[in-house]
């Protein structure tokens, strides 16, 4: 967003105290979402309920239209909408809650550098195994699939990761792996007792990769081997969504499969 | 020779100047003319061969020519009835600009009359501008010898803003059409299937109107049918307009579902002192059918100069913060005095083209709860109804259009409405309350 967008944003956010129908937009889970889609959606979800804000989670098959910025996932709260990790860390800034203000300017730009590497690494190697099936009628759905199909391919193109094997692709999430699995070391979270942002990101991403049933398992794999981000997952897991686990209602949260 | 009246047989009718088109089309046209008993008849039955033959569109020019017939097997009282056609052009284009709000785009438009030399037509239009291009590509085939029955086949895309609505659409579709006369009524029948894409036109939308954006298949066949003996379209003196139509969704693919049905009744009636009672009647209802709830891209709108006067385009009915998303039901209705000018300047001439007219409208715009009655419908549609009056100015443009200044008066304005006093409309010829 641009600065004074962002600063309207803000002074608009602040005045109001979060709602209790806040609701968060996603695709639909069986047959529409992709793994990148469904890992940035469980960051923000985490992310939200690190905060301690709660939110209904709604799965849409138009939700990357119904975005204002063709990303998912969005929320609606209150009269705004604002879609994206980022976007959403600052609105909820100005409503007063964040995760990283105890952080001094070297952590957070830290912080920030290593959310970046996650973006980079996971988020483009989920990109490179994507599902193209539509909830659509014939023969929108061959149409739209196709274009998808275009437009991640132009995206990979961008970014240089087409001419890239799939060996490739695995050397690269590894070493990522590598590098948080060092950074983490033995604490609870990144940045030690506190989780932040950076927290719910990689929480986010990674659990996708774990528990989808679409991919062969060579990915999961990989991170199973790094066992401190096993153990960071599961207790994520286990501390902020396992209150919905028992008596789950449709509309609560939508994690699917456990790593249990 | 005798008189006029005097008997005569037409021998040979003659057609000239034909090139690509086949002469089996052309008979139907011109055989009326050998039954012509007297010259005043073969002059009369020439003259309407010639119109019905100048109304396939195929001929730039046709000329009579009635000769007395030589030969050898002449008679003495045999005519010669020869038809001098020039054809159009294979081939003609045509390159136009336009600039408006804030969009340019230049526009290209190609024509191929009588592609296969049975009045057979295929025009390409493609409009690129600097927000959005459009295309339509089109072919006409008459039966031959019955040129009001024929078939059309239509590829387009084409895009929509919608203020009111803060709506952007893009339709991307391909339909046919079969037209036939029945009796004195005219039908159409035709399927048509779109691929709409909805998106909000600003980041103010309301949440209403963002989540129906997305993309949509509707597979629809409709059937229209219409009675029209009005003398003239845009200002008519007499004579009525009865128009049904009747649109089914969803049983040909697609994922919209419902049934629609509209009407048009209009009834004009000629007063004293060359002035014009005009009454319209309009309604219509959409039945959403397995459940799903109606798109706004299907939903009827009320409003504006040339529906309900004095209210804001398309600006009646249910909203959501500012934002129209039309109703599933509705009725209008108008009550028009025309008369000409006062002091009636420019009288035989310029003056003709324009007429006062005083009117009163009315309507109303809404949801229907499909679980209810018919009763409770009725109640629904009766209450709360918008209505205004007012009177202006109205100016003819040629035979397709008409520009109103008007002022009017809108009452039983509800909450949420848009309403205006003074409304300055063109309105084409097909759609006017």
């Amino acid at each position: 967003m641009s600065l004074a967008a962002e600063a309207f944003v803000s002074q608009i956010a602040a005045a109001e105290p979060w709602p209790e129908n806040a609701t968060l937009y996603q695709p639909l889970r069986e047959d529409q979402i992709l793994l990148s889609d469904c890992a940035s959606s469980l960051a923000v979800q985490a992310y939200l309920r690190m905060c301690n804000l709660p939110v209904h989670v709604s799965c849409r098959s138009n939700a990357e239209y119904m975005s204002p910025s063709g990303k998912v996932p969005f929320v609606h709260v209150g009269n705004q909408v604002v879609s994206e990790l980022g976007p959403i860390v600052q609105f909820t800034k100005a409503k007063g809650h964040s995760l990283s203000d105890g952080l001094d300017d070297v952590q957070r730009a830290e912080m920030k550098a290593y959310m970046e590497l996650v973006n980079n690494m996971l988020l483009t190697a989920e990109i490179s195994r994507p599902r193209y099936s539509s909830p659509y009628s014939w023969p929108l759905n061959q149409i739209l699939a196709y274009q998808k199909q275009w437009e991640v391919r132009r995206k990979m193109n961008a970014i240089g990761w087409a001419g890239k094997s799939l060996e490739q692709v695995y050397e690269d999430v590894s070493q990522c792996c590598q590098a948080l699995s060092q950074r983490l070391g033995t604490q609870p979270y990144f940045f030690n007792k506190q989780p932040t942002e950076l927290d719910a990101l990689v929480f986010g991403h990674l659990f996708t990769i774990l528990t989808t049933r679409l991919t062969s398992d060579e990915l999961g794999e990989k991170i199973k081997s790094y066992s401190n981000l096993l153990a960071f997952c599961r207790r994520i897991e286990q501390s902020y969504f396992e209150d919905s686990q028992a008596g789950s209602s449709s509309r609560g949260y939508s994690k699917g499969p456990s790593l249990f | 020779m005798g008189t006029v009246h005097a008997r005569v047989v037409v021998q040979h009718v003659n057609i000239e100047g034909l090139g690509r088109t086949k002469e089996d089309l052309l008979g139907y046209e011109i055989s009326e003319v050998f039954d012509a008993k007297n010259l005043i008849d073969v002059m009369k039955k020439s003259h309407i061969a010639r119109q019905k033959l100048l109304r396939l569109g195929i001929f730039k020019e046709v000329e009579v020519v009635i000769d007395t017939s030589d030969g050898a097997d002449a008679l003495p009282n045999g005519l010669d009835v020869t038809f001098e056609v020039t054809e159009m052009k294979r081939l003609t284009g045509s390159y136009n600009t336009m600039v408006g709000n804030n969009e340019g785009s230049m526009v290209l438009g190609v024509k191929l009359p009588n592609v296969f030399g049975r009045a057979e037509k295929l025009t390409f239009q493609f409009s690129y501008g600097t927000k959005e291009t459009s295309y339509g590509l089109s072919f006409f085939k008459p039966q031959p010898g019955n040129f009001e029955r024929n078939l059309t086949l239509n590829l387009y895309k084409v895009t929509g803003q919608f203020p009111w609505s803060s709506l952007k659409e893009t339709d991307r579709g391909v339909s046919t059409e079969l037209n036939f006369p029945l009796w004195r009524t005219n039908h159409t029948l035709k399927w048509e299937g779109v691929w709409r894409e909805l998106g909000c036109l600003a980041r103010s939308a309301s949440f209403a109107v963002r989540e129906e954006s997305g993309h949509t298949l509707k597979s629809a066949l409709s059937h229209t049918m219409s009675i029209d003996n009005r003398n003239s379209a845009i200002f008519p003196k007499k004579g009525a307009l009865l128009r049904i139509n009747q649109e089914l969704a969803g049983y040909t693919g697609g994922d919209a579902s419902f049934l629609k049905e509209d009407f048009e009744l209009q009834v004009n009636r000629r007063l004293v002192w060359d002035s014009v009672l005009s009454a319209s009647l309009w309604g219509g209802c959409l039945l959403p059918i397995g459940g799903r709830p109606s798109s706004i891209a299907d939903r009827f709108y009320l409003g504006g100069p040339t529906s309900v006067r004095g209210f804001g385009m398309y600006s009646i009915g249910p909203q959501s913060e500012g934002d129209y998303l039309g109703g599933e039901a509705y009725w209008a209705g108008g009550l028009h005095l025309y008369t000409p000018l006062p002091f009636r300047p420019g009288r035989g001439g310029f003056g003709d083209l324009f007429r006062t007219h005083f009117f009163l409208n009315a309507g109303n715009l809404c949801n229907l709860n499909y679980g209810e009655g018919p009763r409770a419908h009725l109640q629904r549609l009766a209450e709360c109804v918008r209505w205004s009056y007012g009177a202006g100015i109205v100016l003819r443009l040629g035979n397709i259009a008409r520009l109103e200044l008007n002022y009017c008066i809108p009452m039983g304005v509800q909450s949420g409405d848009r309403y205006n006093t003074q409304t300055f409309g063109g309105a084409g010829q097909t759609r006017l309350l």
